[in-house]
Formats: C-alpha cells, sequence, structure tokens
C-alpha cells in the first residue's frame, strides 16, 4: 500500500506514547451525529440440558433482539432526504451505523460485505457477528499502520443475531472492538450515555428497546423529531436486519408521546 | 480471482506447485507450465481424471415463469460417482442454474456468481436480474477461453419478466424458450420439440420437464437416478428436490442367505479354540 514516496506510515507516535492520528479520529467520530444501539438479552435459565435452553429461549424470549438509530440530519432541507441512508445491511443478519464521516464508513461497509461473501464461499457457514467485527477492526487497525494513508475517521456500531444470540459491537478508529449492551457516539455521547445507563433494563423487549432509543435521540435532538430525520435498524429472532420505514418510525414517535 | 494453472492437476501429481506470488495477478490462466506438462505426459504421467456431470438438464418458460430440470447422475469415466447429486445451483432467490461439464467448474462458477450478485444486491438495494448473472457467468468463462468446463442452463425471473438462457463453456450464451444441455440434451430436446407450446401451465409445465429428463435418464448413459425440478415464478420459488424417482434401489431379500451344509469345503484340521482370558 502507498507509493515510493509515501511508504511510510503517517500515523506516528508521540513521546507520550500517543498516537495523535488516532485521536485526531476519534474527535471527527465526536463531532459526528448521534447514534446508539441497545441489545435485548435472553433470560437466563438453570437447565441442565443444553438443547432444552436453546429451544426455551426461542419460545419464551421471540422479541428480544438488537436496536441501533441514528439521528439523520441533512445539511439543507433541500436535499432529497429518502435517497441517504445511513444504516446498512452487511449480511442479511448484521446491520451496521457509524457516526463520523459517511464517505469512510462506505469503504468499510463495502469491504465487510465482500468479506462476509469470501467467509461463506470458504466455511459454506453464515459468518458470524464477532468473526466479521473481528475483520473490519483488522481492516481500520490496516490504515493506521500502512503507508500513504490516514485512519478512517468513523466509529461502527455493528448490529447482528446469530447463533450465539443477539450482538451489539463497537469498532473505533484505532481497530479496537468493544461487546456492549446499549452505547452510543458522536456528538451527545455522554448524555445519552447517561441516558441509557438509567434506562437499559437487562430483559428489555425489541420494541421497549426501540422506544428507549428514541428517547435517547430525543435528549439532544435540535428541532422536531420525525421519521424523517432519524433512521432506526431492528434484528429480532428471525435474524432478518431491517431498516425501519418512515411511517413505522412515525408510529413509534407517536407511541412514545 | 487471481493466478490459476489449469494444469494444476499434473503439477500437483508431479510435486510442488510453485506459484510466483510476487507476479501481479492478472487473472484466466497462466500457460507456463504447458511445455514440462507435455514432456511428462510423454514421459508416462497421466492427467489424473476429474468428475464430470454426464447430464441431462433442461428448461423451458411456461405462463407464470420458468421451470428447470435436471438429472442427478454424477460420473467419473464409467462410474457413477454420486447417485444423488444436485445439478441446479442457487444463484438468486429468483435465479437459479443448471450445470452440466465438470462438477467442480460448474459449482466453483455458480458460487462465484451467487456471491458477486448478493454483493451486487447490497450495492444497489434491488432484486438481481438475470442478465446480470448471464453476463458475470459468460465474461468469467470467456476469460478462461473455454478451459472452464461448464455448460449451463440459468432461468430465472425478475422485474422485466422471466427468462431462460444458456451458457457453453467457451462463454457464449442463447436466449431460448426451451432449452437443453449436457449429454442427454439430444432425448430431451426430442420431447421439446414434439412437445413444447407457449403458455403452458405450471402442472404441464412440470410434467414435460419430468419427461425431458427421464428421456435423457432412460437413453442417456451418462444420466441418470432422479429427476429434480425447480419452479421459478414472480415472487417464489419451489425446488422440487427428487421430484421423480424412477430408479428405485431394489435391495436382496431380507430374509438373507441359506447356505446348506457342505458349500463351504474343510480342509479336515482339527479345530483348536482360542485361549480362553484368564
Amino acid at each position: 500500500m502507498g507509493d515510493s514516496q509515501y511508504s511510510f506510515s503517517l500515523t506516528t507516535f508521540s513521546p507520550s506514547g500517543k498516537l495523535v492520528q488516532i485521536e485526531h479520529a476519534l474527535t471527527a467520530v465526536g463531532s459526528g451525529q448521534t447514534s446508539l444501539g441497545i441489545k435485548g438479552f435472553p433470560q437466563k435459565f438453570h437447565l441442565s440440558d443444553q438443547a432444552d435452553v436453546k429451544l426455551l429461549h426461542r419460545i419464551i424470549r421471540p422479541s428480544n433482539g438488537v436496536v441501533i438509530a441514528t439521528e439523520k440530519k441533512l445539511p439543507s432541507i433541500l436535499v432529497d432526504e429518502t435517497s441517504v441512508q445511513k444504516i446498512q445491511l452487511m449480511t442479511t443478519n448484521i446491520g451496521v451505523v457509524y457516526s463520523g464521516m459517511g464517505p469512510d464508513s462506505r469503504v468499510l461497509v463495502r469491504k465487510s460485505r465482500k468479506q462476509a461473501q469470501q467467509y461463506f464461499r470458504l466455511y459454506k457457514e453464515a459468518i458470524p457477528v464477532t468473526q466479521l467485527v473481528r475483520e473490519t477492526a483488522a481492516v481500520m487497525q490496516e490504515f493506521t499502520q500502512s503507508g500513504g494513508v490516514r485512519p478512517f475517521g468513523v466509529s461502527l456500531l455493528i448490529a447482528g443475531y446469530d447463533d450465539n444470540g443477539p450482538q451489539l459491537y463497537q469498532v473505533d478508529p484505532s481497530g479496537s472492538y468493544f461487546s456492549w449492551k446499549a452505547s452510543a457516539m458522536g456528538k451527545n455521547v455522554s448524555n445519552a450515555k447517561t441516558f441509557l445507563e438509567k434506562r437499559y433494563t437487562e430483559d428489555m423487549e425489541l420494541d421497549d428497546a426501540v422506544h428507549t432509543a428514541i428517547l435517547t435521540l430525543k435528549e439532544g435532538f435540535q428541532g422536531q423529531i420525525s421519521g424523517k430525520n432519524i433512521e432506526i435498524g431492528i434484528i429480532g429472532a428471525d435474524r432478518k436486519f431491517r431498516v425501519l420505514t418512515p411511517a413505522e418510525i412515525d408510529d413509534y414517535l407517536a407511541e412514545v408521546e | 480471482m487471481g493466478y490459476m494453472c489449469w494444469s494444476s492437476e499434473i503439477a500437483y501429481s508431479g510435486g510442488m506447485a510453485r506459484f510466483a506470488a510476487d507476479v501481479p495477478t492478472r487473472g484466466g490462466f497462466s500457460f507456463d507450465l504447458c511445455q514440462r506438462n507435455e514432456m511428462l505426459l510423454k514421459k508416462g504421467n497421466q492427467l489424473p481424471t476429474f468428475r464430470k456431470t454426464g447430464t441431462t438438464i433442461v428448461g423451458l418458460v411456461f405462463e407464470d415463469g420458468v421451470i428447470l430440470g435436471a438429472d442427478t447422475r454424477a460420473t467419473e469415466g464409467p462410474i457413477v460417482a454420486d447417485k444423488n447429486c444436485e445439478k441446479i445451483h442457487y444463484m438468486a432467490p429468483n435465479i437459479y442454474c443448471c450445470g452440466a461439464g465438470t462438477a467442480a467448474d460448474t459449482e466453483a462458477v455458480t458460487d462465484m456468481v451467487s456471491s458477486q450478485l448478493q454483493l451486487h444486491r447490497y450495492a444497489t438495494g434491488r432484486e438481481s436480474r438475470v442478465v446480470t448473472a448471464l453476463t458475470l457467468l459468460k465474461s468469467h468463462l470467456f476469460s478462461y477461453q473455454g478451459h472452464v468446463s461448464a455448460a449451463l442452463v440459468l432461468g430465472g425471473v425478475d422485474i422485466t419478466g422471466p427468462h431462460l438462457h444458456t451458457v457453453y463453456p467457451h462463454g457464449s450464451t442463447d436466449t431460448l424458450p426451451f432449452a437443453t444441455m449436457g449429454s442427454g440434451s439430444l432425448a430431451a430436446m426430442a420431447i421439446f420439440e414434439s412437445k413444447f407450446r407457449e403458455g403452458l401451465t405450471r402442472d404441464e409445465g412440470i410434467k414435460l420437464v419430468s419427461e425431458a429428463i427421464c428421456s435423457g435418464i432412460f437413453n442417456d448413459l451418462g444420466s441418470g437416478s432422479n429427476v429434480d425440478v425447480c419452479v421459478i415464478t414472480r415472487g417464489q420459488t419451489e425446488y422440487l428436490r427428487n421430484h421423480q424417482l424412477p430408479n428405485p434401489r431394489t435391495y436382496v431379500s431380507s430374509r438373507g442367505y441359506n447356505f446348506l451344509k457342505g458349500h463351504t469345503g474343510k480342509t479336515g484340521e482339527p479345530y483348536i479354540p482360542p485361549n480362553p482370558r484368564r
């Protein structure tokens, strides 16, 4: 990667041991639009037989899953909001939202989609969420150590549902990733996280999670919130990631008020 | 796709294959080892045989969409390698592809294009079109100049309507209302040519496809076993695996064999029982 002029990395250590470019990338993320994710949890049963446990999860908790949401503030009222979709699919059961620079996230989504397909071609198995997160994070790390490139200016929230249940991961420009029960990124991150800490309960249903997500976004929202200026993606036990239509979001908003 | 050597079978049987990892990949085949392979053949090194699907595959367009059919025998020369293999491959929810020729080639090429179609669906947000699959297949096969031995019947229904195409190993394609490929294609085409008409109903179409495949199964040595059918209409696809089983396996009677005394000759030596355990 990089021409002969730039075969050295532009991300170098400072005397204090920090990678300043990554810090700046995190600043870029922090000034991006707020996005958040909430994971629903399966309840814990004390059973000796593992097979029975899985069956019970499916019967008793059909509505657990993951919600991700983001503000969709457009630079002008003249922009056609139907042409913009911030929440994207990586596979049929994994979705992603970002905070930071949109074009950077497009590159990552494209690479991750391809990696998911390559995984399937090699193992004939749908890629588990953790594997896809790991590979995406590896790409982001590559760009902090290669010649002539800069780190990505986005943090991603990856939501998926696989054999290990619902999962929510955050990936940072440095390439580090964490699993979260609920998380927020972007402009209003500290307020949003405080709100989530108060509101989050372990046995949230998917609908409740959507309501909580909307309320969290509302906290720092400037202006009138509607189905046109926020985006919500959900995935439930049916394992199909889906972006809600503006009409559906308006319904949820009506319920919340 | 990168660096691939068509003569890799010989290379592997001969010893280590040296792949130049530092040469930039350009796709298609590299013919660097051809001279060496000729020399090895003269010396007596035989190419290992590969499994082919001596096959009957068919497709036809009916009033609501497309019906594909295939037999289920995979052969390795004169030997039946798989009595019930699947020759109708998934490309997209609304597009399926029957494959004749070298089994590995048809599998690999349909898997690859299926993956590419999925990525395209994510990028565009739209249902895949049959012509997209067709163009991806033909450009891949053309770039390998016929060495990827895959002869395909591609069918599906998309927003522009039902489509049926045949793809040949060198990369040429035809668009047809009914098509047959494989070693049993003549037997199947005879059935189609006499009985096909436009605007068949679903049941008529399935019956005609099954008849054509059966004709291939019974009259062509390279085809046999069962009939697989796939019905694709707007919004729905039905994969009828083993729709007909006209060659049931008859096993030896479960009563077992009855050997009379004296069947087995005796040496006359005394029987010494083995040492009992202490």
